[in-house]
């Protein structure tokens, strides 16, 4: 079958399923917590969730590179973001894109709907890693970094995103490295730290908050890693906001500021 | 160092071994660049647990005996024999090659193979070349047999249960005798590079103790010197460029954590962290002043000159498979390019091999059709090895609940491959740096006799109950309360979601030094493909475990 048949294939499938994605995005049930979904497909599995009897789908299995971060059986997720209007359902889910999805860390042991391959389920879309060998590259490129700054060198700050109630992870290291590459070419000698808590108001006008003392931990760990990679001769201030600013993604943060 | 010296005063520990150890790296040309460091394992020239450790193998006793030089394929400390340019030694499924990259030497006076401790062992000791540097349990069950347990691989320090036990007597050895386990002991709580303790996430209990160490009053938890004892295989020391490599995957943090690398004190630059189980020393050098310390009972200073022939030895060895019972020679010519050891020493070291541009296991179209003189046997085990080699690559499976695998981005579950994790090129091993836990170690997938009314076997390792402080989050996967053989990386990081957390080996000479996994849990390779197929339901059919098992053996 050619690339083309299986697309135009793909798209009368998901057609098909596409239901009333507009009415249900004007419903706004973002954000939300609930179990996650792991639904195979003739391809890659794909990630779904149900709320309040609506499905939604938040992403596919690809690799490391990807921005979506797939869920965890076991676990229930926090979904944020908003239902992208007039999309055409995926894996019998409406759309949430932007999507930012939280593993909760508390065990969930009833989150565990594993489901096999459904053969009506085919992704509109060519995945961009199958299951097996990838062709060479990652799912998802970075944006190239930009050129090294040049002297005289400024104070710059660099923001450190997180999961809800999420620390230091294997995505860290991407976005910590720009602040440690500068820390070293300015060979910096005072560097702030400050970490913030979030808190999310769900839909069902629960507000979540992250727990007390987050922001604080969240600071010292950052502070210790960049230590840790050799940046040690820095006066280093660490200090937190512990009040849990109401909003989304971007009140879970740290912010380092790096001073020449 | 004012801190580190005061720190071991206070201990009361014998000088300055490890101080004059310093001095004496830090008479090397490139010392002289390293920075102190935070991170644990990285200041200095040891990590922050040898001098508990030095203190508990001073206190053991230990006596050198010669048991004279075994068959040739045993090489016994200070024999001085020449280390050809290459060599094979027999193995159960057809022969293990070595290949000296340096070209031959003299091993007289080599710090590698000369008994430098008390106990009269060498590093050779459990690097056996016969066993592809490694050491297998054939060769430990040959050696108690042929020295009636005197043999310094069997000292009390490591290669009894418990030096508190009546040494010569196999049942004070059965770990060592039945599993091939040698005891790793480690300070608790764990310490810093700076000796301080760090504070652990979690309470250690013992819950199983059968080989009373972990509870003994002078070598267990409740000592003066508060030691944890887990058992642990010996590692293969070759092919090591690859183990150690800092291509793909490595920079200043952790890829799976987020943590900061361990950094080489010689040069300050991160390491990799894949050469120990738990990962609790960046590099040969300093595996070698810890190695001395806990195995050899070394009271001296390995020179400068000792840890660069020892680093130079061990950076030129690649071993490997190189003949095969069945499949006949594995090196031919136009042979596919995986297999042996002079493939590995030409191979890229530290790439991604898990695509469609570069194998982790290269076989090309070398076995495609029978060649003149290959008899039907032959061709049929190679098509059986290149069809396992294509099951590695490409038979899917669910993934599930394995830490640092499902957390890093991948999603729990995921479907992939073998070659998912075994990613590295040529080698099986990750790339990245880190640690992952499988269930090896941890409840309720580690192997251990169950207590039933049928079964006579009595239970052989430790068992500790770790419990999550409320402040932190629970192991995603495990909750906060973790049975566990061996804790893994978390007896060196103290974090909950290190528990049972252990370097993944690399996948070769597999069929020379049986058994497998930290534990030797994994008897043989069907048994090794086995606790896969169970732990993650894979459903292998039969012909997939014998093509599997082929291939595996074949590396």
């Amino acid at each position: 079958m050619s690339g083309t048949m299986k697309t135009t294939l793909a798209a009368a499938v998901c057609a098909a399923f596409a239901g009333n994605a507009a009415s249900a995005a004007e419903r706004s049930p973002l954000p939300f917590v609930a179990c996650p979904i792991v639904q195979d497909t003739p391809s890659v599995p794909c990630w779904i969730t149900n709320y309040q009897g609506e499905t939604y789908y938040l992403g596919i299995q690809s690799d490391v590179s990807a921005p979506f971060n797939p869920p965890s059986l076991g676990h229930k997720v926090l979904v944020e973001g908003s239902v992208k209007k007039g999309a055409p359902r995926i894996c019998g889910g409406l759309v949430v894109d932007p999507v930012t999805v939280s593993i909760m860390p508390e065990m969930s042991p009833e989150c565990d709907d594993m489901r096999q391959v459904d053969p009506r389920y085919v992704l509109p879309f060519e995945p961009p890693r199958p299951p097996g060998p990838s062709t060479g590259k990652l799912a998802f490129s970075y944006p190239a970094p930009p050129p090294p700054p040049q002297p005289p060198y400024k104070p710059m700050t660099f923001t450190v995103p997180y999961e809800f109630e999420g620390m230091v992870n294997f995505k860290t290291p991407r976005v910590l490295t720009p602040p440690l590459n500068y820390g070293r070419l300015t060979q910096a000698k005072h560097i702030e730290i400050t970490g913030y808590r979030g808190a999310t108001k769900l839909s069902d006008g629960t507000i979540l908050a992250e727990h007390d003392g987050i922001a604080h931990a969240r600071a010292e760990e950052i502070a210790s890693m960049l230590k840790g990679a050799g940046l040690d001769k820095a006066h280093y201030v660490v200090t937190a906001d512990e009040h849990p600013a109401i909003g989304g993604p971007d009140e879970r943060r740290t912010v380092i500021k790096i001073v020449p | 160092m004012g801190g580190r010296q005061s720190w071991y005063w206070r201990q009361g520990i014998d000088k300055a071994v490890l101080a004059l150890s310093l001095v004496c790296l830090a008479a090397s040309a490139t010392y002289g660049a390293a920075k102190q460091s935070d991170t644990p394992g990285t200041q200095g020239e040891v990590a922050g647990h040898v001098p508990d450790q030095l203190e508990q193998a001073q206190q053991t006793p230990a006596s050198a005996t010669k048991t004279g030089d075994g068959p040739p394929r045993w090489w016994a400390p200070g024999e001085g024999r020449t280390f050809p340019e290459f060599v094979e030694y027999g193995d159960p499924t057809g022969a293990v090659g070595l290949y000296n990259q340096g070209g031959a030497f003299k091993t007289a006076g080599h710090p590698f193979f000369e008994p430098l401790g008390r106990n009269g062992r060498a590093c050779v000791s459990c690097h056996q070349p016969a066993d592809g540097m490694g050491l297998s349990l054939r060769s430990i069950d040959e050696r108690w047999k042929a020295t009636g347990g005197k043999d310094p691989i069997f000292a009390a320090i490591d290669g009894s249960n418990c030096p508190s036990l009546p040494q010569g007597d196999p049942a004070s050895h059965s770990l060592l005798l039945k599993r091939g386990l040698f005891r790793v002991f480690l300070p608790w709580p764990p310490k810093a590079a700076d000796g301080s303790p760090i504070k652990p996430e979690f309470d250690i209990e013992v819950i199983r103790d059968p080989s009373g160490c972990n509870l003994d009053p002078k070598y267990g938890l409740k000592s003066a010197n508060p030691m944890i004892s887990v058992y642990r295989r010996p590692r293969v020391v070759s092919n090591m460029q690859y183990v150690l490599h800092r291509n793909f995957g490595i920079g200043a943090f952790v890829g799976k954590t987020g943590e900061p690398a361990t950094r080489d004190p010689e040069n300050g630059q991160p390491v990799n962290m894949n050469m120990m189980a738990d990962a609790r020393q960046p590099t040969l050098k300093t595996q070698a002043v810890e190695a001395a310390i806990t195995h050899l009972q070394f009271d001296g200073v390995l020179s400068p000159d000792q840890l660069n022939r020892i680093q130079a030895f061990e950076n030129q060895m690649y071993s490997a498979q190189v003949r095969s019972n069945e499949a006949g020679s594995l090196v031919e010519a136009d042979g596919p390019s995986a297999f042996g050891p002079r493939n590995l020493a030409k191979g890229e070291k530290g790439v991604l091999g898990n695509n469609t541009t570069k194998w982790v296991f290269p076989v090309g179209d070398a076995w495609q059709k029978q060649k003149p003189g290959e008899s039907d046997a032959e061709f049929a085990m190679r098509q059986s090895i290149i069809r396992g080699q294509k099951i590695f690559h490409f038979r899917t499976f669910w993934i599930k609940d394995s830490m640092y695998l499902n957390n890093v981005g991948l999603g729990n579950p995921v479907k992939r491959t073998c070659a998912t994790c075994h990613g590295m090129h040529m080698t099986g091993m990750d790339t990245a740096n880190g640690w992952m836990d499988i269930g090896t170690t941890n409840a309720p997938w580690a192997k251990e006799a169950p207590r039933n009314p049928w079964q006579t076997e009595d239970e052989l390792m430790p068992l500790f109950k770790i419990t999550c402080h409320k402040n932190v989050a629970p192991h995603p996967y495990l909750g906060r309360v973790i049975y566990t053989q061996d804790p893994g990386r978390a007896l060196i990081s103290g974090k909950c979601n290190d528990v049972g957390a252990i370097v993944m080996q690399q996948f070769r000479g597999l069929a020379a030094r049986a058994p497998y996994f930290s534990n030797g849990s994994a008897a043989n390779v069907r048994e090794l493909i086995d606790y896969y197929d169970r732990r993650y339901n894979i459903q292998y059919s039969e012909q997939e475990k014998e093509d599997l098992e082929h291939f595996l053996e074949s590396l």
